[in-house]
């Protein structure tokens, strides 16, 4: 390694296994891990589902080390990626992550505008607790079917985090996108991951043989909220309501997910009833619910029951008591439907426009859309 | 062939042809005679949905039908629903053009962008016209609900 500290900093490339043994997802994932670590100063390690992980596995502990940016890919919406993280102590701020699905794109850029205004409205516990700063880039792999454009979006992001020159570059890739995999040279020194483009020789790609790391645990399949602190007020709606004993306070009186294998295996309650949409079960099959960017343009209105799926005829909270009740039945306890001591019933059933504004001020804009705003012009 | 029916959405004339039946989840049915019928969505359901831009089925002509089953899943750019069958019968086609293009709904949901025919079909849950102008009168309001619902949640 070499001892210029100017040279000393290190991206990390973190690859989060599928649960599956799917063949194609490992493919994808050892094509990244294999030809990530080609690049100068890029290290990468392997290490199994982030979610299903303990908090004292040998992953996390590996990760707690690393104080460099770094890059985690997996099998998860970002924003999930990003908390399980937060709430195991690998702290960071959210890298700009050019790479984005496909499908969402188009919206982000109509977006911004709304988000800058909407934000602040209320304090959140991420502006109390701020995270270090150094930057943790997500990706979710799902939204590519190969290893390519990852590759390229590790080295913008290698270039900005080790060289500081990424934007103008990356801005132009942004604009016109190329298949090529990032793997070419172009000899003005830029970082690449080809090895032939590396000069000094101790930065010669047999300096990387140890640069990737292959943890190999087998943690069973696990199930639990997962609290985006960007969103979260604190407001302990979610205490209140769920009956498992998952929630806590920590010493500051700050929420926290206390018991995480106390929760009941796909029972997404809490999060319903969350004001913020702050909580996240990030293997939920809706999309909101798994940590879906819905103040991007991801949030779509569910129309099933609409068109005849079984009858349900529920808003947010009468689902939420229902599913707890269904797991309170499982657990051999009495339903408790929706009196069980709830503040929370007023705010969620007919929010204030302030509160509403404040709780998910761009899904709302966002959902409400020309379809919604006719239907504003109804009387309910 | 007589003025269709109109059931009004807010401002949008949603135009129910009489010249078929209709479910009460929104799709319109054309009978062929033998208890074939050909099935699309209503301009109510299109007008849900707006611009449908991914279209699923789960399901293989051949194969028998229950009233209500998921039959497939449909996406728009605001919304997403499963399938859900107007009735029971054997499946007999899916309409190659929607598959191809979902688009083709939004063009022409009453003609070329039918979903699929069934044979055998069980005619009692469909509904006369006005029946269904009827239903969706209760409809409305339960749709205006989930859709605030979820646009607030």
């Amino acid at each position: 390694m070499p001892s210029n500290p100017t040279t000393s900093r290190r991206l990390t490339v973190v690859i989060s296994q599928g649960q599956s043994r799917n063949p194609q997802k490992r493919e994808v994932e050892e094509t990244i891990a294999a030809r990530a670590i080609l690049g100068r100063r890029i290290d990468a390690v392997v290490i199994p589902h982030l979610y299903d992980l303990a908090a004292d596995s040998e992953s996390f502990q590996r990760l707690r080390k690393i104080d460099g940016p770094m890059v985690v890919l997996g099998w998860l919406f970002p924003r999930a990626i990003h908390w399980v993280l937060d709430r195991q102590g690998i702290r960071g701020q959210f890298g700009d992550v050019e790479l984005k699905d496909p499908s969402e794109e188009e919206e982000d850029l109509e977006d911004e505008a709304e988000e800058t205004v909407a934000e602040d409205a209320q304090e959140h516990v991420a502006d109390q607790f701020p995270r270090p700063d150094r930057n943790i880039y997500c990706l979710d792999l799902k939204i590519r079917p190969s290893a390519d454009a990852f590759l390229e979006e590790i080295e913008r992001i290698a270039r900005l985090e080790l060289e500081g020159t990424g934007t103008t570059d990356a801005q132009e890739r942004f604009q016109q996108p190329t298949n090529q995999t990032a793997l070419a040279i172009d000899g003005s020194g830029r970082l690449s991951l080809d090895p032939a483009a590396s000069q000094m020789p101790d930065e010669a790609p047999v300096a990387h043989q140890d640069a990737l790391l292959v943890i190999d645990e087998h943690p069973q399949r696990r199930w639990y909220p997962v609290i985006d602190f960007s969103r979260c007020t604190n407001c302990m709606e979610c205490i209140d309501f769920c009956l498992f004993g998952v929630y806590g306070v920590d010493a500051a009186q700050t929420i926290l997910v206390e018991q995480p294998d106390n929760c009941r295996k796909g029972c997404p309650a809490c999060s319903r009833v969350c004001p913020a949409n702050a909580i996240i079960f990030p293997q939920h099959k809706t999309p909101a619910i798994a940590g879906a960017q819905v103040d991007s343009g991801g949030f779509k209105i569910d129309l099933s029951k609409l068109f005849g799926a079984p009858d349900r005829d529920e808003d947010p909270l009468a689902a939420a008591a229902r599913e707890r009740d269904e797991q309170l039945i499982l657990a051999g306890r009495a339903a408790v439907g929706l009196n069980a001591d709830q503040p929370e019933e007023a705010p969620k059933i007919s929010p204030a426009p302030a509160a509403t504004a404040s709780a998910s001020p761009p899904a709302s804009k966002d959902a409400l859309d020309s379809l919604i705003d006719q239907l504003d012009q109804m009387d309910l | 062939m007589s003025e269709p029916l109109v059931f009004w959405m807010g401002q949008f004339a949603a135009e129910l042809p009489t010249d078929r039946l209709y479910s009460k989840n929104h799709f319109w049915a054309i009978d062929q005679g033998s208890g074939r019928f050909r099935f699309g969505f209503s301009a109510y359901a299109v007008r849900l949905l707006q611009d449908i831009y991914f279209l699923e089925f789960s399901v293989e002509p051949g194969m028998a039908i229950e009233s209500r089953q998921e039959i497939g899943s449909i996406e728009s750019k605001k919304a997403e629903s499963g399938l859900y069958a107007p009735s029971s019968g054997m499946l007999e086609a899916i309409n190659p053009e929607v598959l191809r293009d979902p688009g083709a709904i939004n063009v022409d949901k009453y003609g070329d962008g039918w979903l699929m025919e069934l044979s055998s079909v069980d005619p009692q849950p469909l509904l006369h016209v006005e029946r269904y102008c009827a239903h969706l009168a209760e409809a409305w309001e339960v749709a205006q609900r989930t859709i605030k619902g979820q646009a607030n949640a």
